[in-house]
Order: structure tokens, then sequence, then C-alpha cells
């Protein structure tokens, strides 16, 4: 008997240390985002972005001599499943830091865990404003731009033209009603001549825009902001050209010219259509774009979209910040990361020390069609540069004290 | 007051028209639903998956038929059948051995399938977003009263009331229509004179089947062809049956048109808050005529 006890000690000290030399060898980065679903046409980009680059990465040696690993779990677009398997992924599997996930929901509720939890939570595609601003504290880092951001840099291009009478529509949900605010606020601010003619919301999944449409042409604006995301993006755009809705009065949607609303419309997409967004696999047109755009092209057969400039930054970030904190550390790795620069694909980009908000550059275009692809692309591009749209470290500080 | 103009402004007839139109796709959906529901006693959840299903096979056809009106017709004709075969495979396989089955088992069974026919979907055809062209012939829009009506919602005008004449007849001149509607009313009776049962209900849930994929057909053109397509929809398409009557088809007709005309008149009536006609629509409804608007089958 007592032999057999000596033998299962044994044996569990083993299983343990084969378990503590596993987690000293690799840097552990655990993934919570949505897998399954709608969101996965913008999800699967960052893990494929992601995972390109830690494979260069891992190829050189990794960091720190250490390679870098990473495991996933599907939050289902739902806070209590995120939550669960963000906590699975800091108990269970001892990741170093946590990423991911499109919902804002889960975002801010995984924020919360990362707080309590003392590990650092990178987010890669949630775009809620309050992960960094009134809800962001020490662990959380965001690696995108967010609603606030997308409507200051539009507001800011949309005040030089001449239109005043603007009407808002779009999905009647978080994300559509915070983007109209963001942009028709901030153009109020710049412009004080604009006015609010009407609204109209639809439910978010709304299929057919044409009864939304034919009144908003009865009612006459000059300009008209439509907030919609995800599937509602090419839905509405589908309507606005069926209707010529785009020819009879002109209108703005965040993401309008990205890839992931244009390549699904093929030659079809209405023309002349306002929009922001934050990558853009042809421009800016050097060297280090294309070659990203390339390499991506080469290894998925697909162009990148945003999210996989998202992905790409949030490998070579983690990777850089281990370098420069010297070890695995939740701390050291949090201090590394603040104010730290790195040439990206879309030039050299800061980590804001103040808020841990990416400041990535905006693009404002307009759709139009190419005949170097088959489908349309932004024209008339302005990149509006981080440092003009992002909300300053006293408005952070001061939305974070409320 | 200034709300009550809107409805006598020059936008009211291209609204009406557009909700019309919307109504047609509706009640092609829900009146297969009903069918199943009023016939087989199977509150098919899956009902919105086929209908997904149905577009999804027209975004396949179109593409291999490349493009045109040849593409389009042969994809309102393919899909609805795929979805149908689709549908006979289930019934045989599954529902035909379920039917004395208590109602929540076989609610059970349609969610069931509703999860798995959703993965079928991602497996074949990704989580990417698809669309698909109209033939030139119908892209763009007629004005009325200086407002675009889209040429395709014309085109669905016609197709309601074809698709309505078609059912009338295929449940009031068949030998088929008229066994299942006895069915519906005493399933062992008709089969005590010796009539087999078991492929009557093969063939309205087929019919049923058949008519979500050509629902899902007709609206691919309108919107983007993705996962989670199916959900929005299957409560709508509840919440018709239901207001009009479980299991009465032209129930679901009466549904639809309230349905669609409230949803696009109110918009035109108070944009900021459209989404809610429909809906009380419903409550009013439900209030006053607790079994709905026509009489049940249940």
């Amino acid at each position: 008997m007592k032999k057999f006890l000596g033998v299962l000690a044994g044996a569990v000290a083993l299983m343990f240390a084969a378990s503590a030399g596993f987690a000293a060898d690799a840097i552990k980065v655990g993934f919570v985002d949505t897998y399954t679903g709608p969101a996965t046409a913008y999800t699967n980009d960052v893990l494929d972005g992601f995972k390109l680059e830690i494979g260069k990465i891992n190829a050189k040696g990794g960091v720190l001599g250490r390679k870098i690993e990473f495991v996933t779990r599907d939050d289902k677009y739902k806070p209590d499943v995120g939550l669960t398997m963000a906590k699975e992924l800091i108990l269970r599997e001892n990741v170093d830091l946590l990423v991911g996930t499109i919902s804002s929901a889960v975002a801010l509720a995984v924020s919360d865990l990362a707080k309590k939890e003392k590990v650092p939570f990178i987010v890669t595609y949630a775009k809620s404003d309050k992960i960094t601003g009134e809800k962001g504290h020490r662990y959380v880092f965001s690696m995108n731009e967010n609603s606030e951001m997308a409507g200051r840099a539009a507001a800011k291009e949309l005040a030089k033209k001449p239109y005043t009478k603007y009407w808002i529509a779009g999905d009647d949900y978080e994300y559509g009603h915070s983007i109209a605010n963001a942009v028709f606020s901030h153009l109020k601010e710049l412009n004080p001549k604009v006015q609010k003619v009407g609204e109209s919301w639809w439910k978010e999944g709304e299929t057919d825009f044409t009864p939304y449409i034919t009144q908003i042409l009865a009612a006459k604006p000059d300009f008209v902001i439509v907030a919609t995301g995800g599937r509602g993006m090419v839905n509405f755009q589908k309507a606005a050209q069926s209707t010529g809705f785009n020819k009879r009065v002109p209108f703005y949607q965040h993401t309008a010219i990205e890839l992931s609303t244009l390549m699904p419309q093929g030659q079809n997409a209405p023309e002349g259509v306002y929009g922001t967004a934050n990558y853009l696999f042809y421009f800016p047109a050097t060297k280090e774009n294309q070659a990203f755009a390339e390499e991506f092209k080469k290894a998925y057969n697909r162009q990148p979209k945003s999210g996989a400039l998202y992905g790409h930054l949030l490998a070579n970030f983690i990777a850089k910040a281990y370098q420069k904190a010297g070890k695995v550390d939740k701390e050291k790795f949090i201090d590394a990361m603040e104010g730290m620069t790195l040439d990206t694909p879309v030039g050299p980009m800061e980590m804001r020390a103040c808020d841990h908000q990416i400041a990535l550059p905006m693009f404002f275009g307009v759709t139009k069609k190419s005949p170097q692809y088959e489908h349309l692309v932004a024209g008339d591009v302005i990149s509006v540069p981080g440092k003009d749209y992002l909300p300053s470290c006293d408005d952070v500080k001061k939305a974070r004290a409320k | 007051m200034e709300f009550l103009s809107h409805l006598f402004s020059s936008g009211t007839l291209s609204q009406l028209l557009v909700g019309l139109s919307r109504t047609t796709i509706l009640f092609i959906v829900s009146s297969g639903l009903s069918l199943i529901l009023g016939i087989l006693r199977i509150p098919n959840v899956a009902h919105g998956s086929l209908y997904m299903v149905g577009a999804f096979l027209a975004y396949t056809v179109i593409h291999l038929f490349g493009g045109g009106v040849p593409a389009f017709v042969a994809a309102l004709v393919i899909a609805p059948l795929g979805v149908a075969a689709l549908g006979f495979v289930l019934e045989r396989a599954f529902f035909s051995y379920l039917y004395e089955r208590e109602h929540l088992m076989l609610l059970l069974l349609t969610f069931s399938f509703t999860l798995i026919i959703g993965d079928l979907v991602k497996i074949v055809w990704g989580t990417e977003y698809r669309s698909v062209t109209l033939p030139g012939s119908l892209q763009g829009s007629a004005e009325i009263l200086g407002l675009p009506l889209p040429y395709y919602n014309l085109f669905l005008l016609l197709v309601g009331p074809v698709i309505a004449v078609f059912l009338w007849l295929v449940i009031n001149r068949t030998r088929m229509g008229k066994i299942a509607r006895a069915a519906a009313v005493d399933r062992e009776m008709v089969s005590a004179v010796g009539i087999n049962v078991g492929w009557v209900f093969a063939f309205t849930f087929v019919l049923g089947c058949f008519l979500a994929g050509l629902g899902g057909a007709l609206i691919a053109p309108m919107t983007n062809i993705s996962l989670g397509m199916d959900h929005s929809l299957i409560i709508e398409a509840f919440l018709i049956v239901i207001m009009g009557g479980l299991g009465n088809v032209w129930g679901a007709l009466l549904g639809s048109l309230v349905f669609g005309i409230t949803q696009s008149l109110g918009i035109l009536v108070w944009p900021k808050f459209g989404i809610v006609f429909p809906y009380l629509a419903v409550v009013v409804v439900l209030v006053f005529r607790p079994r709905g608007l026509l009489s049940s089958t249940w």
C-alpha cells in the first residue's frame, strides 16, 4: 500500500512538473471571441492576421527565447459565456494575457474580470467607447477604433461640406445609436448651422429598407447619417442601389468603404457613399502596406480587411512588449505596452499611455468603381491621423472620474 | 396632429406598395409554417432555417448559371425544390415517427434542427456574407409621385397573388388538399377510411418547406445572405401565424397584410419608432381576438 501511495505521489509530482514546464516554455495568449454566427465574417480575419505574424515570430525563435502560443474560446456573442470562457482561460489554461472579442458586452464583462484578476486584456474588435473611456483601467487595452473616434473623424470631414439638413437613420441597438450620436454631436460642434430634421430606427437584422428609404426621401433632407453595423451595412447599400437613394441624397456610413461591405456586392454596390474605415488594403500605397496585403493574400487567398490589421498589430505589440519588459510578467507587460510605438503597415502607431488606446489613422473616402478590382473601392481618400480625432487624455480622465 | 398629415402625403401610395411587396415574402414563408402547424401540428421552428437554406441555394444556382434572367428563374425553381427535398428527408427520417408525440418534444426536435442546419450552412457556404445581383431588367426603380419603387418590389407584387391562387387551388381543388384538410380535423377517421395519412403528411410538409425555400430565394436579391437571417424571420412568421389563426393559410395572408402594411405606414407616420407598429398590431389583435383573426384549425 505504501509503495502504491509512493508511486501515486511520484506520478502527481511528475504531472505538476510537466505542466509547470509547459507553462514556462511558451507565452500563452487566450482568445475569447465570437467564432459562431454572423460575426465570424470579421473575427476570423483577426485570428488569421495574428497567426501569420506569430508564425514568423516563432520561426525566428520567439520572444525571450520562448514561443508564443494561443488558445481560442468561443463566446457565442454572449457576455455570460464570454466571462466563463475568460475565467477558464485564466484559471485552467494559465494564460499570460487575454485578447479578443467583437462584442462590446463581452469585452466590458471580460475587462471587469481582467481588472479583478490583474490579467492584461487587449480588446480586438469591440467598438464601444466605454472600453477605454469611462470603464477603462490599468489592465485593458484597445487595438481598434471605437464609435466615438469614428464619429469624431467623420464629423471632421463632413463639417467641411455644405449640407445643413441632416437625417439620422440606423440599427436600433447600442452600436447604431452610439455611432449616430458621435457623428452628429461632433458635427454640430464644428458647424452650428447643422440641424437634425428627423430620425428613423429599424431593428437590427432588418432585411427590407425600401419603406424607410422612401420615407426619408419624402422628407427631403440634404444628407443622411446611416448608422448600420454588421450585415446591415450591405443590406442598406443594396436597398440604396435598387432605389437610387445614393443618387438622390448623399449619405454616410461608418465602414461603408471597407472591404467587408463592398466585396460581397461586386460591381453593384452604390457609388458616391461616404464612409470611414480603419484599414484599406490599397491605401496608403506604401511598401509596408503592400507587403502586408500581399503576404496575407498569399497565406489565405483573400485580401486583408480591418480585422487582419488588428490581428497583425496584436501579435507584434505583444511580442515587442514582452521583449521590452525583459520577462514574462503581467505588470511589466503593461508598463511596456504603455506609450509603445511600433512600425505597422499603416505607419508608426502608438499605444497611448493615458488610456491604453491605439492611435490608428482613420480613412475617410467615397465609394467608386475601379477598373482594377471586381468590387468598388474608396476614392478621394483622406487619412485622418489618430491625434486629430482621439479624445484628449483630459477628456478620458474626466470620463473615468465620473 | 402633424404626424397624421404624413398619412395623406405623396409618400403614402409608394409606402403602401412597398408594404404590400413586403407582405408577399412574409405570406409565402408564414403560409408554409401555417400549413405544417395546422395539418401536422408541428411548431416548426426550423422553418426559418429552411428559408435561409433557400436563400443560400439561390445564391449558388445564380452563380452556377452565371447571372442574368435565366439564372434568376432557375434559382426561383431549383432553390425551393432543393429545400423541399431536404424537407422530404427530414419528414421521412424524423417527423413521420413522431406525430403522436407531445408538442414540446416536436418543438425541441425542430429547435435542434435550427442549430444543425445553421452549422451545416456554415460548413457548406462559410461565414462570409453572400450577395446576389438582380438581372439587369429587374434592377433600378420606377417612380411613383416622385418617389422610387424598385422594379423588384413590383415583381413581388405580382408573385404574391400567384402564390395565393396556387395555394387555394392545391388546398381546395386537389384530392391531396382535401384529404389534408380532413386529416387536420380528424386524423384517425381519415386513416380509418383507408387513406394513407402518412403520405398526405409528407406531402404537406414538403409543400411547406417548398414555400420556405421560395421565400428565401425571393428575398435573396434584396438582402445579404448570411447566417442568422433565419432568426429574425421565424419570429415574425410565428407572430403572423398566431395573429391570423393557427393553421389557417388565409389567416397567414391576412396576418402578413396587417404586418407588412402597419410597418410601412408606421414608418411614414413615426419613423423613429416605426418598428413597434406591427408588434402593436399583434397585441391589439390578440387582445380582441385571442384565437386569431380567422378560425384556427386547432
